[in-house]
């Protein structure tokens, strides 16, 4: 993963801003009652595959919030690069420390909510970034235009109906059965995926539709980067078109 | 006011006060800035999940017990004692009768009472030790995890004293019961003031936690 970039100063208002309104009553709670008691350490896989590491300990990954909180956001770059380097590369918030924790602190929100304030500070991974910017522009982290993406399933279809014929990728068919979705990585490198699947579902016999209108792509990147405004909308694009399409179910790859 | 007049009544009504109010505090702030700021708990709230948790944990039908077998069970025996003796001990029960409420209730044992204080004081200072010895847990700790131990230690280890005469060839017996007062009153404030206050925000964080991995399919 690309390192960070950050492209302005670090402003201790600002980061008091953005972490006041989220800190909320768990996550007061947790950084109040967490006992140290260590029983999560040996669940979490960074702690065991690094020889454990007692820094890959779920709490002492978290230590950050609370400073940040008492220094009042008062913190200088190379704290921040710190702060990156772990809840990035020490912690993938798989939230299974929380399952073990006996006051079921969940970590991984902690973890989230720091990635957040560190987008809201420029910190973020460059790769990350560019998704967060596509999504935004164009619904699907790989900036896929609607014309570039109609244009890949049809030329799918025309390709995989040489080898079954009669083979249909439905686009926008009000009324099926699925809405399928993809990783936009799919049109974009690997359109042979597509395929496969529509020979799949012709074979079964499915009724099934891919949407036109962005919803189509099932990854959330910008979940992972805390930014939960843009997660928000990637989900609801899906839930648009389900409800536009009048679908039963959605499928989500991978 | 003699000195023990002054700690067994105006300093443990005050004492009493801050336990009460202090987590009457936490609690209403809880509930107050979760209503704002953690809606996600409101929105999917779910009494099943709740109260599944809290089962679980309350009683070792969890995976952490699984997990650590031995350790765990040292966890529920610390705490049934520490809130079962300073309850039901003969000794203070007596008090609240003679105290203008007049109430009684059931009293353990003494042999009991006596072996619960031995058990909870071994697994407290093993817990100390453990804290001490344990690279991790070294890391992990701050000042208040090695001295609240020391604080819920105290009432039992001065107890066991007032109760069995240790020390009084060193203090009185009246000096002795000062002390012990002091070191009830201190754990007792101290447990809205601390992670003691685990005492109650324990339901608060597990239900919380409960419904939100709950309403993802998997109850905890």
């Amino acid at each position: 993963m690309a390192e960070a970039t950050n492209p302005k100063a670090i402003n201790p208002q600002e980061i008091m801003d953005f972490l006041k309104p989220r800190v909320g009553a768990r996550f007061k709670t947790w950084l109040d009652i967490c006992a140290h008691c260590a029983l999560c350490a040996d669940t979490c896989h960074f702690y065991l595959a690094s020889g454990k590491d007692p820094n890959m300990i779920p709490p002492r990954k978290v230590r950050f919030l609370k400073e940040i909180l008492k220094k009042k956001g008062k913190v200088d770059k190379a704290y921040l690069d710190q702060v990156y380097h772990t809840i990035y590369h020490e912690c993938n918030m798989c939230r299974r420390c929380t399952m073990y924790c006996p006051f079921g602190i969940d970590i991984a929100l902690m973890i989230s909510l720091l990635r957040a304030m560190l987008t809201s500070q420029g910190i973020i991974p460059e790769g990350l970034r560019r998704a967060i910017e596509n999504y935004k522009a164009t619904g699907n982290q790989m900036a896929v235009t609607k014309e570039e993406w109609v244009d890949t399933i049809q030329w799918c279809e025309e390709e995989a109906s040489a080898e079954l014929v009669g083979l249909k990728i439905p686009i926008d068919k009000k009324g099926a059965k699925l809405l399928y979705t993809v990783n936009a990585r799919e049109p974009k490198f690997y359109p042979q995926d597509i395929m496969e699947v529509a020979k799949i579902f012709y074979v079964a016999g499915e009724d099934w539709t891919l949407p036109s209108e962005s919803g189509w792509d099932d990854t959330n990147l910008a979940m992972f980067a805390g930014d939960v405004k843009t997660a928000k909308t990637i989900v609801e694009n899906t839930f648009k078109r389900a409800e536009e399409l009048e679908v039963k179910q959605v499928a989500i790859t991978e | 006011m003699s000195m023990y007049n002054f700690v067994a009544g105006p300093l443990l009504w005050l004492s009493f006060a801050v336990f009460v109010i202090g987590l009457v505090v936490r609690i209403v702030t809880f509930l107050k800035v979760s209503r704002e700021k953690d809606k996600i708990i409101y929105q999917h709230f779910n009494w099943r999940y709740v109260l599944l948790t809290f089962a679980r944990w309350l009683m070792p039908i969890n995976p952490t017990v699984a997990k650590t077998p031995a350790y765990f069970l040292l966890v529920y025996v610390f705490h049934f004692c520490l809130l079962v003796v300073p309850v039901f001990l003969q000794g203070h029960i007596i008090l609240w009768e003679e105290s203008r409420f007049g109430w009684t209730w059931p009293a353990l044992p003494h042999l009991l009472a006596d072996l619960m204080t031995l058990v909870f004081i071994t697994v407290a200072a093993l817990f100390l030790l453990r804290r001490v010895l344990s690279r991790d847990l070294r890391l992990l700790s701050d000042f208040s995890d090695y001295a609240l131990l020391v604080v819920a230690g105290l009432p039992f280890v001065t107890g066991y004293w007032v109760t069995h005469g240790t020390l009084d060839a060193v203090l009185s017996r009246y000096t002795m019961q000062i002390i012990h007062t002091l070191s009830g009153e201190l754990m007792l404030v101290m447990i809205p003031l601390s992670k003691l206050s685990h005492f109650v925000l324990f339901f608060f964080s597990r239900g919380a936690s409960a419904v939100e991995f709950g309403r993802r399919g998997y109850s905890m």
